[in-house]
């Protein structure tokens, strides 16, 4: 009752969200904000002349995010990513120009390196590496014909996209963008919440579920690539980033050991009532309290990070948070996005047409940007939708707008409804509409492509139009032709994956990441079969990543405790448990942690460790055989 | 008396001073940052984001004038 009065309260004294045509005015805030960059980024490319003024446009709509450490991360990326496919367009246009096929197999290739790349990476470094294609794409690409304009072409991007990020950066830090971190902590606090629900779940002894431990791995694991945008929010980023990394990881080992402690308190009375002797209980007993202790100092663990995390400090101890991708998965990718531009080259040498050379850059774009996606047919399905949207959209502003006027004044009053627009559907929480327009945002301005003086020439405006649409469907045809990964193989090459990393897992020998670590870099693994298992949340290759999971994390437990006793008297009772646990053989790893607890004092905390993990080990390996022979 | 700029040649390209100013700048703000975080940089002012622009945009100047 209590409680509910408390609630209604906190309802009343809590000012509501100011709301303005259905959507909230932060909205409203962030499109204006967006529509203010681009008008100041075009006035400066127009005032020093660059030849790409629509470039610096574009930097802006799509460095368009909502907090100002996210848009500042992804404008170093930009940046870095520009040089790097610049610098690659110089080499691949001086060793390979008037090549003809050869030239087109080189820019195959490299759309392949990127997309692997893309693949292998997340975040905004995975954007980076997509945009080196981009680059080369707009740059090499686009002067197939004249090599000797790459240079220019690179330097006049480049000055562009550096008045883009200087225009985004100045607007975002004058109007007092929000910062980053308040939200992210927000987000953690609200995951620590879930993980200690279930943790309390466990010990009221209701059943641990597999999909719901997934699907909380899944939002844990989700925050990593927003991590990184912390350390260039401010002075004290790296710090905040530091201490929300830690937070996330100790989210992971927590939520295991509270499933640890689930499988280890339903297999107790099993032991109990069977009659074992009391060696078997008592080890239990050691087992059950170790994890209990260890899911409390978890817990203490995390909300000690996002404390530094809040007052912009280091954590007491830092973990890193690797990151886990199937490098087949990436490679395969990346062969495929060089058979759709392949593909999409010998469309444009059958067809003959002229002035293709944009069309087959604008390809590169699409497919290089879908690389980053975690859907690729999706995003190239927006693509078929975003760009005839785009031209629609660019057509009007050109011809019914502005229609023929050269002032700036007028083409800022008019830029106003078509930036701010998608800027708005931008904000919607639906990822679908949110990726359309930005998408739209971004074709509108390369179609519209302001310059100074601006150009009415309906024929460039039909041909662009036409290109880019072409530009769109090419690849989803080719996609038709060739189909990206299923989520079914998906899933079965990362099970695999999981089934040969528990297989060849070795823990006699020094592992380069700490258990905690490379329990999230597994389960960075559970989130990639969570999305591919979407359509069916329960499915059994869902429990059995889980269960892989489990075995994995406890054998590396296992290392770490035994690791500490390797230098002391019971070194050899150690040796013993590790050779046990490379058999993973449930019923001589308890008979190793029985051998361990028997040769160890009473009240030694390494060896309490020691022999809890062991015990954990034999409870998680009991439950699920090991296919120890199975590819 | 005229101040005179020197051009940055890579590999006999030249680069404008501006640009190499505004890197340099930049450079020097990022080694600077542990300092600032040290000092508790971002707790003295209200709008945290502004005092640091403000603080390369004066680097930058100082760079400007100075060489």
């Amino acid at each position: 009752m209590m409680h509910q009065c408390k609630n209604a309260t906190s309802a009343a004294v809590e000012p509501r969200p100011l709301v303005f045509a259905g959507l909230p005015a932060t909205s409203w805030a962030f499109a204006i904000r967006i529509w203010i960059a681009v008008i100041l980024a075009l006035y400066a490319s127009f005032w020093l002349e660059l030849e790409a003024p629509s470039s610096a446009a574009i930097t802006v709509a799509i460095l368009a995010l909502p907090t100002r450490g996210q848009a500042m991360e992804k404008a170093g990326f930009r940046l870095i990513a520009t040089v790097i496919g610049v610098a690659a367009s110089i080499a691949i246009a001086g060793f390979f120009s008037q090549t003809d096929g050869l030239l087109l197999a080189v820019f195959s290739a490299w759309i392949e390196l990127c997309v692997y790349a893309a693949g292998m990476l997340d975040g905004n470094r995975a954007y980076a590496a997509a945009l080196c294609c981009i680059t080369v794409a707009l740059i090499a690409v686009q002067q197939i014909d004249s090599p000797q304009q790459v240079f220019p072409t690179g330097v006049a991007r480049g000055a562009a996209i550096a008045v883009g990020v200087l225009a985004s950066a100045l607007i975002n830090d004058v109007l007092a963008v929000p910062d980053y971190h308040p939200v992210l902590s927000i987000r953690l606090e609200a995951l620590h919440r879930q993980v200690v629900s279930y943790a309390e779940g466990v010990v009221r002894g209701e059943a641990a579920s597999s999909t719901v431990a997934a699907g909380l791995l899944r939002d844990i694991v989700a925050v990593r690539p927003e991590i990184a945008s912390l350390a260039a929010e401010s002075s004290s980023g790296n710090a905040r980033s530091a201490a929300a990394r830690t937070a996330m990881v100790d989210l992971v080992t927590g939520l295991f050991l509270a499933r640890a402690l689930a499988a280890v308190s339903a297999a107790a009375p099993v032991t109990h009532s069977s009659h074992q002797d009391d060696n078997s209980s008592c080890l239990m007993t050691i087992g059950l309290a170790w994890l209990r202790r260890e899911v409390t100092r978890r817990s203490e663990d995390v909300r000690s990070s996002l404390e530094a995390l809040r007052a912009g400090e280091h954590p007491s101890r830092e973990w890193r948070a690797p990151l886990y991708r199937s490098r087949r998965i990436a490679a395969e990718s990346g062969g495929r996005a060089a058979i759709y531009f392949a593909l999409a080259s010998i469309f444009f040498v059958v067809t003959g047409w002229p002035t293709t050379e944009i069309c087959l850059s604008l390809v590169a774009i699409v497919i290089g940007l879908s690389a980053t996606a975690p859907d690729t047919r999706m995003f190239t399905t927006l693509a078929i939708l975003a760009t005839p949207i785009a031209c629609l959209l660019a057509g009007i502003l050109k011809y019914l707008v502005l229609d023929g006027a050269s002032e700036f004044q007028l083409l800022a009053i008019g830029l106003a409804p078509f930036v701010i627009g998608p800027a708005l559907l931008m904000t919607l929480p639906n990822r679908k509409l949110s990726s359309l327009g930005r998408l739209v945002l971004v074709f509108t301005i390369a179609v519209l492509a302001p310059t100074n003086p601006q150009t009415y020439d309906p024929e460039t405006f039909l041909v662009t139009s036409l290109f880019v649409c072409l530009a769109a469907i090419l690849p989803f045809a080719a996609q038709l032709l060739l189909p990206p990964w299923s989520n079914d193989r998906r899933l079965r090459q990362l099970l695999s994956e999981a089934r040969r990393d528990l297989r060849s897992l070795d823990i006699r020998r020094r592992q380069h990441l700490a258990p905690e670590e490379a329990t999230f870099r597994d389960a960075v693994r559970i989130e990639q079969i969570v999305t591919a298992t979407a359509t069916a949340p329960n499915s059994p290759a869902l429990d059995e990543a889980m269960r892989r999971f489990d075995q994995t994390a406890a054998l590396r437990l296992c290392g770490s405790a035994l690791g500490r006793l390797a230098n002391g008297p019971l070194a050899g009772a150690a040796d013993a448990a590790r050779t046990a646990l490379a058999q993973r053989n449930a019923s001589a790893v308890r008979a190793s942690a029985k051998a361990l607890r028997e040769a160890a004092p009473r009240h030694d905390p390494p060896a309490d460790s020691a022999c809890g993990a062991l015990v954990l080990a034999s409870v998680v390996f009991s439950n699920g055989s090991i296919d120890r022979g199975e590819p | 008396m005229m101040h005179t700029y020197r051009e940055l040649v890579i590999g006999g390209v030249l680069v404008a001073p501006i640009v190499s100013y505004a890197a340099m700048a930049l450079l020097l703000f990022l080694s600077l940052r542990p300092l600032l975080h040290f000092v508790g940089f971002s707790r003295l002012f209200s709008n945290p984001a502004v005092a640091e622009l403000s603080l390369y945009v004066s680097i930058f100047g100082l760079l400007t004038l100075l060489f």
